[in-house]
């Protein structure tokens, strides 16, 4: 019943997608990172107008499925980069983009909102009495913030972070709806031919099994590195 | 020429999508139905002393951690039929609804098991013993003292599995079900495929208020429940 010769072809055709959707989870993640960070502590510190902005945005992204939002920026983001670029009377066709832009954009602005709400819970785990405390040794804020803040906030946001990242692999999967070239889609194509889906979901899910549980395995690691100064207190 | 966008089909497309929420919603709660039992079966056997059981649920919550929800969705519509076809049962007469129950109902059991598995754990076991010390049954001290403590744990948890499976439950569409989303798409498709991004901005709009509905719920049972702990702490 099975075609397992296609399985183990659509496998690797599968895992030759794996490429592009490390690209647009890493892309995300170096966005939304540094920007989440800010937007966090912004909630916490600035005034209650960017809290409110910002809450807005959180609320929404968190409140509407990924493909809502893939369909949002895809039939916006061409309008308003063509009157973009008519403004500026660049000559650049825009429906012939590479679709990983719009992933770029997609996946940016969704982990952003994703990112802040972990670092703006890590934050608050982190006493303020601790950048206090650097202070009054005589650091300065950015110097608190590198060396006080930031490694403490990294052990509390880990575990988050850790299913921050699958979830963003496994929700690059649903980049069909921009026809971008990653896992699920290379697969699905190649079953198009003799119908062998069956076959073609079995080899897209163990590439994802396999993909999502390196990261994890690589996060745990890595947690445990991060965790070394709290054995010299004990 | 026509404009490209108009405000007006933002607030047209709410009522022709409006009806489909019942879909949605009964999706969600037959799916969360399902889960829930799944879930609470996984996360008895996770806790179980039985080093086989413990494993079969590791594995399964593994796997299903790691699988996209749209790829879980195909794997359930091509390959249940398959499997199924061995034993000379046809599926044609089925509806499509079934596979999308299928589907989510193990995604939401993933969610569930693992918040029930937290919440049991974090409630101290000294907790039990005392029950025992004032002549409580085993059944008695579970019902009265171990589940209000651990409900209020593993609300959030609940409240987060139920929007995401509310949200997830949009990819629905793409074996053809008309809900919430399928409906849009429709409207669309119905309009030769322009003002595209009006609609799903009412489309957001609509799981936007689901997913704060949602929350104001959870926020009203978390401070019935929570009773106990405010008596404590004041």
């Amino acid at each position: 019943m099975l075609d397992y010769e296609f399985l183990l072809d659509d496998f690797f055709i599968a895992l030759s997608g794996v490429p592009i959707t490390l690209l647009v989870t890493l892309i995300s993640l170096g966005v939304s990172i540094p920007v989440g960070f800010i937007f966090a502590i912004f909630r916490l510190d600035k005034s209650r107008f960017w809290n409110k902005i910002i809450g807005v945005y959180v609320s929404f992204v968190r409140g509407t499925p990924m493909i809502v939002q893939i369909f949002i920026v895809y039939s916006s983001i061409p309008v308003l980069l063509k009157s973009f670029f008519v403004l500026l009377q660049w000559d650049t066709d825009i429906y012939k983009l590479n679709p990983i832009w719009y992933a770029f954009i997609v996946f940016s602005l969704n982990s952003i909102a994703i990112l802040s709400e972990i670092f703006r819970s890590a934050l608050i785990a982190v006493h303020r009495e601790q950048l206090e405390a650097a202070y009054s040794v005589g650091l300065s804020t950015f110097q608190a913030y590198r060396e006080i803040i930031i490694p403490q906030l990294l052990v509390v946001a880990m575990p988050n972070l850790c299913n921050a990242t699958t979830n963003l692999i496994k929700a690059t999967s649903l980049g069909y709806a921009m026809s971008l070239q990653e896992i699920t889609l290379r697969a699905k194509v190649a079953a198009n031919a003799n119908y062998n889906y069956v076959e073609a979901y079995i080899a897209i899910f163990l590439v994802y099994l396999l993909l999502c549980s390196l990261v994890e395995y690589g996060f745990k690691h890595y947690e445990k590195k991060l965790r070394f100064y709290k054995f010299g207190t004990a | 020429m026509e404009k490209y966008f108009d405000v007006a089909y933002i607030v047209t497309s709410i009522p022709l999508l409006l009806p489909y929420i019942e879909i949605t919603f009964w999706i969600t709660v037959i799916a969360a139905f399902w889960g829930t039992i799944l879930g609470l079966l996984f996360a008895v056997a996770k806790l179980s002393p039985y080093q086989v059981l413990q494993k079969i649920a590791a594995a399964y919550t593994t796997a299903l951690r790691c699988t996209p929800s749209i790829v879980l969705l195909f794997m359930s519509y091509y390959g249940i039929p398959l499997v199924l076809s061995i034993f000379n049962i046809s599926l044609d007469a089925v509806d499509k609804s079934v596979f999308v129950l299928i589907a989510f109902s193990l995604q939401f059991s993933n969610n569930m098991c693992e918040a029930f598995r937290t919440a049991y754990e974090a409630v101290d076991p000294g907790q039990m013993e005392a029950a025992y010390t004032i002549g409580l049954t085993q059944l008695q001290a579970y019902w009265h003292i171990v589940f209000p403590q651990a409900l209020v744990v593993a609300l959030p948890n609940i409240e987060n599995a139920l929007i995401s499976l509310i949200k997830e439950g949009a990819l629905a569409y793409t074996i053809g079900l008309i809900d919430l989303t399928g409906k849009a798409n429709l409207i669309i498709a119905g309009n030769y495929n322009s003002h595209a991004l009006e609609v799903y901005l009412s489309l957001a709009f609509i799981y936007w208020m689901i997913s704060l509905g949602v929350q104001k719920v959870f926020y009203r049972i978390a401070h019935i429940f929570s009773k106990g702990k405010r008596l404590l702490l004041s």
